[in-house]
């Protein structure tokens, strides 16, 4: 395969050339095969990016050749592994001793990679560092003080194509609290936010029928911003979990899954601003990927009643007023299921991050929802940091004690850069965002169908039966935020990747 | 006086060697060792054998306690791996905003709540008085994320007078002459210190004016003014001089619900902060600081309290 760039600079005035490639893949290929857990590197998947890359050479300076083991779907490999590719500049290709060879020779890469990583460390040396101030973007961080407030100004070697009149600065301002943001959005005065962001618990339900509800702040637009992602969280699958067999039985997950309220989340503390997740691909916005049964809807709308028959179906004794117990241990259609001993009960820890009001009430209505039918849930809350922290250091159990059985941090998954959403990166066994170690050997062989062939059948009948297993519990799809732009801004529509381009922005007079 | 003094600062000293081994003690049982707790379990090979060395982990608990003590009293507080920074450094922008705050905030109060307990006092029971306590009540128990809402929904989105938000300059001055973003922070804690302070001046002045030497100095012609400032102000000023000593933790600790409305990054948010993320190294050093703080507070008190009252230095002596 053969990339041929276009022709953009850094800002050091080097063009960004297919060197610049080769140094990237060179440094994922060291730091993937150093680190066994991948931790280097969090879009790994087995197999994939760049272990299906044997070799990255800079034919010209604008034209990379990849030589590629196996075939694949063409539409997957460049939405899911070429989109990954970020050119470095070869101002970066160096070690506290000085110039190193990582473009040219993947063994010296670790070196550059520690080096790299200390320096990203060193906060109060990013303004006017000789690293970082090489950007072929179209900004460069010119400001941070003690409090966090952050100035970019605009690269003015930028080469990509931006609006004539476009911004010149902007500061990124730290708030200690939401309702700080918007009591100083509100405000408005002298210094007014030319963009900033109303908490959920502030915006007025939208009217039936309409996305947006009344603006609260005057002057500015509101937008909301959803992320192009797959709102979840996942059971703890970890061998070491002692609930794991009750986890592992699809009627159990069916039943929690009917727990789920998302109408209710979604008309209660998002205030009417979410959509529905109907499995595991994302449902907003709607796409051709989306297959006709999940077009349909939400195919677990919340009912207690069914979420208690089927557990009263496979065995349990179902205690409304305690904790609903298992009483036919077996692998029968009506027992309790395989690896389920008698009288295990339904109890579980699920860490939730605090910090955002929706998820917490959401957390709450979770566990009322499940108490109804004797699923004890013992909520942990834990910040979004200690959660993830937890989540990604592996789903292990140390000898103390199972430390969780769910976890929700709120967010649930981006797919950025990998724009596809075939699962890879989040079902398949072993991947690095497979966060509660779900692993099924069907579910893997039709995630492997669609990357190799583009054929959205073959995504379809992979979401439909992976919506069936329900390896994670799906969860409304929240707004990332609710953008507030000032009257006198053009700031466009928002980029669903999350990504903020002020380059783009600009006043109206 | 130099005797006491001396006396008081040794047992200063004392107190915060015992703050000290307090601290020390809560890094050394930390949950999982000091070093997997500090670093989240996550640290570097780098990192660990920085921590080792500050905090002289590895050796036995006395020597590696004297090793922790050598650096503190180097300047050296630790170092934060969430942040990424020396708690010096996350000290030094959080204490100077702090500080303008509460210091602000409690010398406004009690230039209020002093002339006003005493008047209190001297007209105790009329309507003014009653009115007065009423309102004492009311900032007494108006939570401060409360009142603070309210003044903003007022005064910042109505009317536009002040800033929503408390001085976002990066220096103390810019923060100290921004009295515009100062207003209403300072006024939604100066309340409750006005509240506070006036009943304790109220009810110390009261019984300072049914004493014999208050009658003897009107007995003896002096005016109102005079037995009020001369008699009635310096003895109703000693529970005043220990509260106000008792306070000053309190300033250093910061006020992490006025900090997080006005958006503040003070002492008391970033504990806060701290606490959420387990930032170990962050939340020992300050709680060290603190610390220090209300032992020199409990030194100025007895001092002042000392100079307010002849009886203590006669018995000093």
């Amino acid at each position: 395969m053969t990339i041929t760039l276009k022709k953009y600079r850094w800002s050091d005035g080097e063009t960004v050339s297919a060197k610049d490639v080769v140094f990237w893949m060179n440094m994922l290929t060291a730091v993937s095969r150093v680190s066994s857990s991948s931790i280097n590197w969090g879009g790994y998947v087995p197999h994939e990016f760049p272990s299906n890359v044997l070799s990255a050479t800079a034919i010209s300076p604008y034209k990379v050749r990849l030589v590629i083991k196996g075939s694949f779907s063409r539409q997957w490999f460049t939405d899911n592994e070429l989109s990954q590719i970020t050119p470095i500049p070869l101002a970066w290709d160096v070690t506290e001793r000085g110039k190193s060879d990582c473009a040219v020779r993947i063994t010296n890469c670790i070196a550059v990679f520690k080096y790299l990583d200390a320096q990203s460390k060193s906060t109060s040396s990013w303004v006017g560092s000789k690293l970082w101030s090489v950007v072929d973007g179209a900004w460069q961080l010119t400001g941070l003080n003690s409090q966090g407030q952050l100035t970019f100004s605009y690269n003015k070697k930028y080469s990509g194509p931006v609006p004539p009149a476009h911004i010149a600065t902007f500061k990124e301002l730290p708030f200690t609290s939401e309702e700080a943001e918007y009591n100083v959005l509100a405000a408005g005065g002298r210094n007014p936010l030319d963009v900033g962001y109303l908490p959920t618990v502030n915006a007025p339900v939208p009217p039936p029928g309409r996305s947006v509800g009344a603006n609260p702040v005057h002057g500015y637009r509101l937008q909301p911003l959803y992320q192009w992602g797959l709102s979840y969280f996942p059971y703890n699958f970890s061998s070491s979990n002692p609930q794991l067999a009750i986890i592992n039985q699809v009627y159990f997950r069916h039943a929690l899954q009917l727990l789920e309220n998302q109408a209710a989340i979604i008309q209660g503390p998002l205030h009417g601003y979410g959509h529905v997740s109907t499995g595991p691909v994302g449902s907003f916005p709607r796409t051709s990927y989306l297959s006709p049964e999940a077009l349909k809807g939400d195919p677990y709308p919340y009912d207690p009643v069914v979420a208690r028959q089927l557990l009263a179906d496979h065995g349990w004794t179902v205690n409304t007023t305690g904790v609903t117990v298992c009483h036919h241990p077996g692998t029968g259609p009506t027992d309790c299921g395989k690896g389920v001993r008698a009288g295990a009960q339904m109890k579980f820890t699920l860490y939730y991050a605090t910090g955002e009001t929706w998820l917490e009430s959401a957390m709450l209505q979770l566990k009322s929802n499940a108490a109804q039918i004797g699923i004890e849930i013992d909520l942990i809350p834990k910040t979004f940091d200690g959660v993830l922290g937890v989540v990604e250091n592996g789903p292990g159990c140390p000898a103390g004690g199972c430390p969780w059985e769910l976890a929700d941090w709120g967010v649930g998954w981006s797919y950025v850069p990998d724009y596809l959403p075939t699962g890879d990166e989040l079902f398949q066994t072993g991947s690095f965002g497979n966060t509660g170690l779900y692993s099924n050997p069907v579910n893997d062989n039709l995630i492997r169908q669609t990357l190799h062939n583009s054929n959205v059948h073959l995504m379809w009948h992979w979401e439909d039966y992976l919506t069936k297993q329900l390896p994670v519990v799906y969860q409304p799809d929240a707004p990332a935020a609710l953008v507030e732009s000032i009257d006198s801004l053009h700031i466009g529509i928002q980029n669903p990747t999350l990504a903020i381009n002020p380059e783009d922005w600009y006043f109206i007079r | 006086m130099t005797t006491f003094v001396v006396r008081r600062l040794l047992q200063a000293v004392a107190a915060l060697v015992l703050v000290s081994l307090l601290v020390f003690a809560f890094l050394w049982l930390l949950p999982g060792g000091a070093e997997q707790a500090m670093l989240s379990g996550a640290g570097s090979a780098n990192q660990l054998r920085q921590l080792r060395h500050d905090y002289g982990l590895g050796n036995p608990a006395v020597l590696a306690y004297l090793s922790w003590l050598g650096q503190v009293l180097h300047g050296n507080l630790g170092y934060s791996y969430v942040e990424n920074a020396s708690v010096g450094s996350l000290l030094a922008a959080s204490l100077p905003r702090t500080l303008a705050l509460m210091v602000t905030a409690t010398v406004i109060g009690l230039a209020v709540a002093i002339p006003a307990g005493l008047a209190q006092a001297m007209r105790r029971d009329a309507a003014t008085d009653r009115v007065a306590r009423a309102l004492s009540y009311v900032g007494y128990g108006m939570p401060s994320f409360f009142l603070g809402s309210i003044l903003i929904l007022v005064f910042a989105v109505r009317l536009h007078w002040f800033g929503a938000e408390g001085p976002q300059s990066a220096g103390i001055t810019g923060v100290l002459t921004d009295w515009r973003d100062m207003t209403l922070p300072v006024l939604t804690l100066a309340v409750a210190t006005v509240a506070i302070f006036a009943r304790y001046v109220r009810s110390a002045a009261i019984d300072s004016l049914a004493h014999d030497y208050v009658r003897t100095a009107k007995a003896v012609g002096s005016g109102n003014r005079r037995v009020m400032v001369r008699h009635v102000l310096r003895n109703s000023l000693i529970p005043v001089i220990t509260l106000a000593g008792l306070a000053i933790p309190r300033i250093l600790a910061g006020a992490l619900v006025v900090e997080s409305l006005f958006n503040i990054q003070g002492i008391g948010w970033r504990l806060w902060q701290a606490a959420q993320k387990h930032d170990f190294p962050v939340l020992l050093g300050f709680i060290l600081v603190i610390g220090a703080g209300a032992v020199a507070g409990s030194l100025l008190a007895d001092v002042g309290y000392m100079l307010a009252d002849p009886r203590i230095r006669r018995r000093e002596r």
